[in-house]
């Protein structure tokens, strides 16, 4: 069990840059998850800790170890891929005692951890049929027990759960996270699901166009995204993104106006809109943080919209509004089904708005001074 | 609950797989035969040729039609032909020749160009599948156009070089039957290369890059997940690919006939060789003989072909289904 860490790690294919710069550590023993949207260098990102790329420039780190120029056959990584990549032309069983035969273990001390890690993941029944003969998920255990037989140091687990039905993914994404607590071992999950990244990781790492954009827990970066990407790339539906103006710049009073709505900050908030450079701020809310109301209210940013779509989901019913040139989108109680051409005011408590500069796309909280 | 309404998902996905196979046509009967008529009459001119031959190697007479019902059966043509009674000759009745030692020869071309064919064109099909070097590209369309060109047309050149190449050796004979057993082989082998080659780089084209990831991450070298994980999931492919080159050696005249038969003086025959010294003479050769030598040297290819049809029609159109 170690901790990886990367510094400043740039990969280019040709002329284009998949990675850039990275800078990352991931904790001894805990669940790292790294999301982004597909071509966003997260894939590329496990493959240079994998040793199946070499990073451009920068190092890696395996403890206090530079694993940099080491081949993968050096490294002691586990690695589940998106398709499994069993050897079809082995059992099940010489597939998880593949790793340890070129240890040149005795064959006694295999076949011991082989059944060990068999029973674990609850696939001892499996171990005599062939690769092809097995379902998804099937598969995918036994490919999860060919990563852990050699006990490596990361675990790595490239989209593990995205070839599986929607069922069994909920179901396995529970095990998984069970079985890396009680493992103990560094864990680096790539995931373009959001669900997956939240629910199971530690601490999440959001990463698009090869640049890290947050490294946080998962409540921080649904709470407190610290730029436009990760608010509006995080959540389901994603947050409403709406450009407003600013009307007053004062330290202790800053006023913003998106669609003849006019609503003032004060304090802290006051103070970091007021050291914004132009007159324009984004404003950011959560779906499920907004309400539906027929009157506007003094303590809440009150947009006036007009429903333009009503999407009904049992649970709860989406509402699109239409406001000025955007859309946003409201997540209303079932009781509450608005109807079409209907004009509300989309109500949001002040301390649910997120403020982002519109030029370097930041969230206000996190400029620094 | 769940694992039932998993079940019966499952259930239905493989049920639409089922239907949805094939674009549904509705096939109408009498098109089916009528295309089945007109192809089963295409092609016996070629059956029946082949029937003709076998049939006459245990004739007493080439039979060519009628005369099938007239003609008398035996081994005795076979019997001949394997004591090397096959040419009558003034003053004897037969000149002798040595037909073990013939078909001997006949497999060392064939087995040697197999050998040399699939040894290349594994390595070089992996490489040109799997690695990224200089001039990769232009190389393998350089390859394509050498496959290009017949090997008649490059036989004086090759003869030259034969020649040339040979005479360090002439004054042993043991050297130069070995030598031109080795050049045999090898330039026929290369005839065959290209195509091979191109076999094989599709049919390594097909395995996953992760899969042999996975072994170098098990802590596999290259070398060694070439061999144990790789190579293991082309076995098809090197099989479908040694047929091929086996029967090419088997079967070849032009090249046998110039550098075996002529480097030799005569003295190193095939059954190609021998089949076209025995029809030489066609006035004086006795005819069911050869045809029996005929019989034997089509049966390798007959046999491949009944006994790995699929495996060969699969070779041709890229590979192997997983």
């Amino acid at each position: 069990m170690v901790e990886v860490s990367l510094e400043r790690v740039t990969k280019r294919f040709g002329r284009v840059v998949a990675l850039d710069q990275v800078s990352l550590v991931f904790e001894d023993g805990k669940f790292t998850a790294l999301l982004g949207p597909s071509g966003s260098g997260k894939t590329t990102l496990l493959y240079i800790i994998a040793g199946i790329y070499k990073p451009t420039s920068g190092r890696i780190y395996f403890g206090g170890e530079d694993v940099t120029d080491l081949p993968p056959n050096k490294r002691n990584v586990g690695l589940v891929f998106q398709n499994y990549a069993l050897y079809p032309h082995m059992t099940v069983y010489d597939n998880i005692a593949f790793p340890l035969r070129l240890r040149k273990l005795p064959e006694s001390k295999i076949d011991r951890k082989v059944r060990e890690v068999a029973k674990m993941l609850r696939i001892e029944e499996l171990l005599d049929r062939y690769p092809s003969q097995l379902s998804g998920g099937q598969q995918q255990r036994v490919a999860l027990a060919r990563a852990l037989v050699k006990e490596p140091t990361v675990l790595l687990l490239d989209e593990p759960l995205s070839n599986l039905d929607a069922l069994l993914r909920v179901s396995i994404r529970a095990e998984l996270k069970r079985l890396q607590k009680d493992l103990g071992i560094t864990t680096i999950y790539v995931t373009h699901d959001q669900a997956e990244a939240l629910s199971m990781a530690d601490t999440v790492v959001v990463i698009d166009r090869g640049r890290v954009q947050q490294v946080d827990t998962p409540q921080n970066i649904y709470n407190r995204p610290r730029n436009l990407f990760v608010a509006t790339f995080i959540g389901s539906p994603p947050a409403n993104v709406l450009y407003a103006r600013l009307t007053e710049k004062n330290p202790s009073l800053a006023c913003v106006e998106v669609n003849k709505a006019r609503f003032c900050f004060e304090g802290e908030r006051a103070a970091r809109l007021s050291r914004l450079g132009g007159e324009e701020v984004v404003l950011a809310f959560r779906p499920e943080r907004a309400r539906l109301g027929t009157e506007p209210r003094s303590d809440m940013l009150s947009i006036p919209a007009e429903v333009y779509v009503v999407e009904t989901l049992g649970r709860e019913n989406v509402v699109t509004l239409v406001v000025g040139a955007s859309m946003v989108k409201v997540v209303t109680p079932p009781s509450q089904v608005p109807r079409l051409g209907e004009s509300y005011y989309v109500l949001v408590d002040p301390r649910d708005v997120m403020l982002f500069d519109p030029v370097t796309e930041l969230n206000i909280d996190y400029i620094e001074a | 609950m769940a694992r039932l309404a998993l079940r019966r998902a499952r259930a239905e996905a493989r049920a639409a797989e089922r239907v949805m196979g094939d674009v549904e046509t509705l096939r109408s009967a009498r098109r089916a035969y009528l295309l089945a008529a007109v192809l089963g009459a295409a092609s016996l001119p070629m059956v029946l040729l082949y029937l003709l031959l076998v049939l006459s190697s245990f004739a007493d007479t080439i039979v060519t039609g009628p005369d099938i019902l007239e003609a008398r059966y035996s081994l005795d043509n076979w019997l001949m032909f394997f004591r090397g009674e096959v040419a009558p000759a003034a003053g004897r009745l037969y000149t002798t020749a040595d037909i073990l030692a013939t078909i001997a020869n006949t497999a060392i071309v064939a087995l040697g160009v197999t050998a040399v064919v699939v040894f290349t064109s594994v390595l070089a099909g992996y490489a040109f599948s799997r690695m990224r070097f200089r001039w990769r590209r232009g190389l393998m369309t350089f390859i394509i156009l050498l496959h290009a060109f017949p090997g008649v047309a490059l036989i004086i050149a090759v003869y030259a070089m034969y020649v040339w190449s040979s005479m360090p050796l002439a004054r042993s004979e043991g050297a130069m039957v070995a030598y031109a057993f080795a050049f045999t082989v090898l330039a026929r082998a290369s005839l065959e290369l290209p195509m091979s080659i191109w076999l094989m780089k599709g049919f390594f084209d097909r395995i996953p890059w992760e899969v042999e990831w996975s072994a170098l991450i098990d802590g596999a070298s290259r070398l060694r997940a070439w061999w144990q994980i790789v190579l293991p999931q082309v076995k098809p492919g090197i099989a479908a690919l040694a047929i091929f080159a086996f029967l090419a050696g088997w079967e070849d005249l032009i090249y046998v006939h110039v550098f075996l038969y002529i480097g030799t003086a005569g003295k190193v025959k095939t059954l190609a060789t021998l089949i076209e010294e025995l029809t030489a003479n066609i006035e004086t050769s006795y005819l069911p003989v050869v045809a029996a030598a005929g019989t034997l040297y089509l049966l390798p290819t007959i046999l491949f072909f009944v006994l790995t049809q699929k495996l060969l029609l699969e070779a041709y159109s890229g590979g192997l289904k997983a």
